[in-house]
């Protein structure tokens, strides 16, 4: 087999109108492809949607992908990143794109280019969409005549490369279909290491040129008036391919798969039935850590748990809650149809549980201790009042309420907190210690818990 | 769990984009991947995701992306392409309350109907629903496992219920089917890469860069991957999109069958609603009532073997799902016939035991 006969066959009979520019590229890519020497199976032929969807059928012993409308650079870079934690590596994903395919997928060029992947991108751009009968695209040039501005184009066209200029593209060319030297760019563009884009003007001849005076001799001045430079117009051999980065990145010390390790205590928790909690306060005041702590401390003691939280969009500001479900049984529903214990440490959090339901779904048996300064008279339920705030940070007040209570309900063997603060950042174990010693302390003078 | 199932089941490919409720899978797998000699990357929208997945999957690495119901919107048009070219790939569609924003962080089981009937040509998309992060773990390992083994996409439907809460896992007990591996293709003379053999109707997987030449595409083909027109293998590759799956129903099925053979109710539900239906049924059933109860993990294709045996004595079938028109309902109802159907629906919160319990006995009553 002759070296050309692995790429395009010369004798093949290509699909396109005479006179198109798609024949001229396809033929040339080929050249580019045998003067190169790239292995068949070493390149995909990735294409999108229109008559240069036809092209992947041409090459038969290149892997060919053909693809949807627009999104044929984000599958060959998805290709292209898969190859880069493969071995062996060296996958070259071609992609064959037009320039309506270039617009509706501008973002995939985009990525790419900041990506920096190893791919070439070769934009056939004759200013309309040809295969669904000559719309004007967002490359079509000023006062165009197309099937869809009859009177004339008149919105101005992108300038492709200026715009993936500015998203860290690395190789840009454009050059025209017709020119000698596309064969020499396409094969500067394949041999570069790096994400590369060869902008091929030309003309669709069923659309084109029927409804515009023009001809393939008239190309470079339609260029020239848009401004556009011809040739390899930006070349940037010191930016990192995506592949050098990731290796880079994997250089450094790989991080140990840890889990969160919370040990089994021999001393087991008493709690006969499920029970179920709401903790609320004020966003940034740790009301889920504490939530979270407490479930890790229970699960050491051997009780199932379910933890949610909740709070406004923001993160940061007002309300935070954690809704906490203990069983010593695997938890069904993990709802809240009426709580049985309700934590409030600040007027942000009781605020919520009256919007939320909460409040309205106590009954008579269940439990609300709230902070001193929240003013609100609960309607049903037993109501205990602790100065949380004052005497707690009230980064720790959530702590302090739940081992305040815990102290009059002591289901938790202390073992299981001395468990889990010993998985504390060293930083946060003392600060949570001295909560919990706040909490039980206020518990002791705190009547009826 | 979710994310850790992935990991167990081989996935060494990851693209997401963030949405909650499913954000926590993107960081769990942006932060897991790469020490797995795996890669996970942040992609500029959910279309980019889900094509850079499908990219890797025709690369060779099994891959899999999360989204909630906005990004799924976004990716089925590339999900009809991973159908169409027969490419592997997991989709993780974790619920939140639609419809377009809806609520980010409240859940629901609105998707069933978006995430199944979202092929022009009604072709079943294997889906898989968690409704506790065990099931997240396990269901994984079998969405992944039969993605391969069928080379299609399957949606793992959890949603923010599921997804969001924190709840302790018996590691132990956790059951890791063996994985499974696309088959590959090893003839390179006649390879013809979308024919396959009955009854498995599954074609040999041959990679892009791989020793043999991959023609893969997303418009209709013959088995050579040719497009074509007018062509009866076109249309027999056609039925065999559909035929695979079909001949593997029953193997996918996954249940959690809980049934009174005396009973004349049968309970179905699915997801976290199944949690609730679960307390319910103990409930009654601590009240003297019988009755059966099917919680059903794999939702299509319609698990038809267990669906039978369990409405076989059954005069009334209550399903219990959280969205307004009974979605999953509706799919079973062509399996109901003769029976007295009932919804047990509500948005915006979950459904409670006694909520259920409550409707199954007014109806009894």
């Amino acid at each position: 087999m002759t070296p050309e006969a692995l790429y395009l066959s010369p004798t093949a009979k290509l699909p396109y109108c005479r006179g198109c520019g798609h024949s001229l590229v396809v033929r040339q890519l080929s050249r580019a492809l045998e003067r190169l020497g790239l292995p068949p199976r070493s390149v995909v032929l990735t294409t999108d949607i229109g008559c240069v969807g036809l092209a992947d059928s041409l090459f038969p012993y290149l892997h060919t992908v053909h693809t949807t409308h627009g999104r044929s650079t984000a599958f060959a870079t998805g290709m292209a990143l898969a190859d880069a934690i493969l071995e062996p590596q060296g996958l070259k994903p071609i992609v064959m794109i037009g320039d309506g395919g270039a617009t509706i997928g501008l973002l995939h060029l985009v990525h790419a280019a900041q990506l920096n992947v190893d791919i070439t991108v070769l934009v056939h751009n004759n200013f309309l969409f040809g295969m669904t009968g000559g719309q004007h695209s967002a490359l079509s040039p000023l006062n165009w005549i197309t099937a869809t501005t009859p009177y004339g184009n008149w919105t101005p066209p992108l300038d492709l490369l200026s715009l993936l200029r500015t998203a860290h593209a690395t190789f840009l060319a454009r050059q025209l279909a017709t020119s000698q030297e596309l064969e020499s760019t396409i094969a500067d563009a394949l041999n570069f290491p790096g994400f590369s884009v060869v902008e091929i003007v030309e003309l669709c001849t069923a659309y084109g040129t029927r409804w515009n005076q023009v001809s393939g001799a008239s190309l470079e001045e339609i260029v020239r008036r848009q401004g556009y430079a011809l040739g390899e117009v930006q070349i940037e051999m010191e930016r990192p391919t995506f592949r050098d980065l990731y290796r880079h990145g994997m250089e450094s010390p790989r991080p140990k798969r840890a889990k969160p390790a919370v040990p089994r205590l021999n001393t087991l928790a008493r709690l006969a039935d499920e029970i179920r909690l709401v903790i609320a306060g004020t966003a940034g005041e740790r009301v889920q850590s504490a939530a979270a702590l407490f479930c890790r401390a229970a699960l050491a003691a051997g009780l199932y748990s379910t933890q949610k939280n909740d709070n406004p969009v923001t993160q940061g500001s007002g309300f935070s809650l954690s809704e906490i479900c203990l069983s010593p049984k695997p938890i069904e529903y993990t709802g809240m149809e009426s709580p049985d214990v309700v934590l409030v440490v600040s007027e942000d959090g009781w605020v919520e549980l009256e919007a939320n339901g909460t409040v309205a779904a106590c009954g008579e048996e269940t439990l609300l201790l709230l902070d001193s300064q929240i003013e609100a008279t609960p309607t049903r339920g037993c109501v205990i009042r602790l100065p949380l705030r004052r005497e707690a940070n009230p980064k720790r007040a959530a702590l302090s309420a739940i081992a305040a209570w815990l102290e009059k309900n002591p289901l938790l063997p202390t073992e299981a907190w001395e468990a889990v603060l010993a998985l504390e950042p060293t930083e946060r174990r003392a600060e949570s210690a001295a909560a919990l010693e706040i909490g039980r302390r206020l518990a002791c003078g705190g009547g009826a818990l | 769990m979710l994310a850790e199932g992935a990991l167990a089941a081989g996935c060494r490919f990851f693209a997401g984009y963030p949405i909650t409720p499913a954000s926590e899978v993107y960081e769990v797998m942006m932060r897991e991947l790469p020490i797995l000699g795996g890669l996970a990357l942040s992609a500029p929208d959910e279309i980019s995701s889900l094509c850079y997945c499908v990219g890797a999957s025709l690369r060779g690495l099994k891959a899999m992306t999360a989204t909630s119901g906005p990004g799924w919107a976004l990716m089925i048009e590339t999900a009809q392409y991973a159908l169409m070219t027969e490419t592997p790939v997991v989709v993780a569609l974790v619920q939140r309350l639609g419809p377009s924003t809806g609520g980010a962080t409240q859940g629901a089981q609105g998707d069933v109907w978006l995430a199944e009937f979202s092929t022009s040509g009604g072709y079943t998309l294997p889906v898989f629903s968690p409704s506790n992060a065990a099931e997240c773990f396990e269901l994984a390992v079998h969405a992944f496992n039969w993605s391969e083994r069928l080379r299609t996409p399957i949606l793992l439907l959890s949603d923010k219920e599921v997804g969001m809460t924190s709840e302790v896992v018996d590691d132990e007990a956790l059951r890791i089917p063996a994985l499974v591996n696309r088959k590959m293709a090893t003839a390179k003379a006649d390879y013809a890469p979308y024919a396959a053999q009955e009854p498995e109707c599954v074609p040999a997987f041959a990679a892009v860069g791989g020793e043999i030449k991959a023609t893969v595409t997303g418009s209709a083909h013959d088995t050579q991957g040719r497009l074509r027109k007018n062509s009866p293998q076109v249309i027999s590759v056609l039925e065999r999109l559909q035929r695979k799956i079909e001949a593997h129903a029953e193997e996918i099925e996954r249940v959690r069958p809980d049934l009174d053979p005396g009973a004349r109710c049968l309970l179905i539900s699915y997801g976290v609603t199944a949690r609730a239906a679960r307390q319910a049924v103990g409930k009654l059933r601590s009240e003297g009532m019988r009755i059966s109860f099917l919680h059903i993990q794999s939702l299509f294709p319609i698990p038809r073997k267990w669906l039978d045996r369990a409405v076989a004595g059954a005069e009334a079938v209550f399903v219990a799902e959280e969205n307004l028109t009974g979605q999953y309902r509706a799919a079973l109802t062509p399996y109901l016939s003769g029976k007295r159907i009932y919804g047990i629906n509500r948005v915006g919160a979950l459904i409670s035991p006694s909520e259920i319990a409550r409707a199954v006995q007014g109806v009894r009553a």
